[in-house]
């Protein structure tokens, strides 16, 4: 059963490039592209991964964040921050409401995500799972 | 007896002078009180927008590290991965940084104009041009994306108007960001006209949409530069530099811009061009 991680991204081109490498590694990547609705695939979708974007129409991820943290049933969830916006006020809410990290996109090469992935849920990062279409 | 009647008389129209002086002195007291009040209020919210400016570098490394971050990341799988990609997902990747170096271009394109128009050395190129084929075309252009978020775009054009001279690659510029404002702030199920006609020596264009509409409050900021407007969700994007190029251009060709609400909701820009 490949681990589900649920990106909450507006912009086509991040989701492009951050999900090929991804689903390479045999992730099932499912998109959800404003924020009102975000809470709501979480619950339906209990991704074991969030990729949490900021500045999102509808809801700003850093509420959704608040709202995940906030019900019951997606309290739990692990919500990794991937954004551009890197002032501290943001960086700080976004631990406060119980983020479980902050990345920068520009900072990320897209190839090195799935390891990184790997690491939060605690997997080896070289497991090799069947290379699959977009 | 008549010495009587006279001088009561004048005594009452003395009196009547006094409150008629005291009553304009009254007024305009409170008409100054007013227009003081405004004043105070204008210069409160200049103060206000002068603060975004401060805010304005952060923005902007954010809209230019957005497509940035999108090429970089693209060439890196393309580098990296090209072995394990599909013939669709290179194209995607391909597609992807032809479109984020395009609106880099563009971003780099208006702070350019920003500067020539701060220098006093923004220019515009005219030569005789048919309005109705650039408002046709601009409209075209948008339908897609407009299409896409459940609006339509409508052209009304004024065919009594003949061509006549402006820069048709800045007027398209000026419509385009209109219409992609429109887009932006209107909800699903939203109309969009574009029309002209002639006002006297003049050629007038209007983008009218049924959106959210413009804040009494924000209207005389909205051609400032670095000024953003808030969307329906309160979430404010790009570099707040549209709309103050879009008056440069309007006013390099000796015409003017300005915002109304539309009837019964959303807004209308409208501009003007002299066809002299």
């Amino acid at each position: 059963m490949p681990k589900k991680i649920l990106f909450v991204e507006d912009d086509e081109g991040f989701y492009n490039i951050f999900s090929v490498p991804l689903k390479m590694k045999g992730y099932d990547v499912l998109r959800v592209s404003d924020g009102s609705s975000a809470v709501d695939k979480v619950i339906v979708e209990k991704p074991d991964l969030v990729l949490l974007d900021i500045v999102l129409p509808g809801t700003s991820g850093l509420d959704v964040l608040k709202e995940l943290r906030e019900r019951e049933e997606t309290k739990s969830v692990f919500v990794v921050m991937l954004t551009n916006f890197g002032n501290d006020e943001n960086i700080s809410k976004a631990m406060e409401y119980g983020a479980n990290d902050y990345l920068m996109k520009y900072n990320i090469v897209p190839s090195e995500l799935p390891d990184k992935i790997a690491s939060f849920l605690g997997e080896d990062p070289n497991f090799n799972i069947k290379v699959t279409e977009l | 007896m008549e010495q009587t009647t006279v001088l009561n008389i004048l005594v009452i129209l003395e009196s009547i002078l006094l409150l008629v002086i005291s009553f304009i002195l009254f007024s305009k007291t409170r008409n100054l009180t007013k227009l003081k009040k405004y004043e105070e209020e204008i210069i409160k919210m200049k103060a206000k927008n002068e603060a975004k400016m401060g805010d304005f570098l952060p923005i902007l490394v954010h809209e230019l590290r957005s497509p940035l971050s999108v090429i970089k990341g693209a060439a890196d799988l393309l580098m990296k991965e090209v072995n394990g990609l599909s013939a669709d997902q290179i194209h995607t990747l391909l597609n992807q940084i032809k479109s984020s170096s395009n609106s880099l271009l563009d971003m780099v394109g208006s702070i350019l104009d920003v500067s020539k128009m701060e220098s006093g050395k923004f220019e515009v190129n005219k030569s005789f041009n048919n309005i109705e084929a650039v408002l046709k075309e601009v409209c075209s252009y948008f339908e897609p994306l407009a299409k896409m978020k459940g609006l339509t775009i409508e052209c009304q054009i004024d065919k009594t108007i003949m061509n006549f001279s402006f820069d048709a690659e800045r007027i398209k510029q000026v419509v385009g960001n209109l219409i992609s404002n429109a887009i932006k702030f209107s909800p699903e199920g939203g109309n969009i006209i574009v029309s002209s006609k002639k006002v006297g020596s003049d050629c007038q264009i209007s983008v009218c949409d049924t959106g959210v509409g413009i804040k009494d409050s924000e209207k005389p900021l909205l051609f400032q530069k670095f000024y953003q407007a808030s969307n329906q969700d309160g979430i404010k994007k790009g570099t707040g530099l549209g709309l103050y190029i879009s008056r440069g251009i309007v006013e390099a060709h000796g015409g003017k811009i300005w915002v109304e609400n539309n009837v019964p909701k959303g807004s209308k820009f409208i501009f003007t061009i002299p066809m002299n």
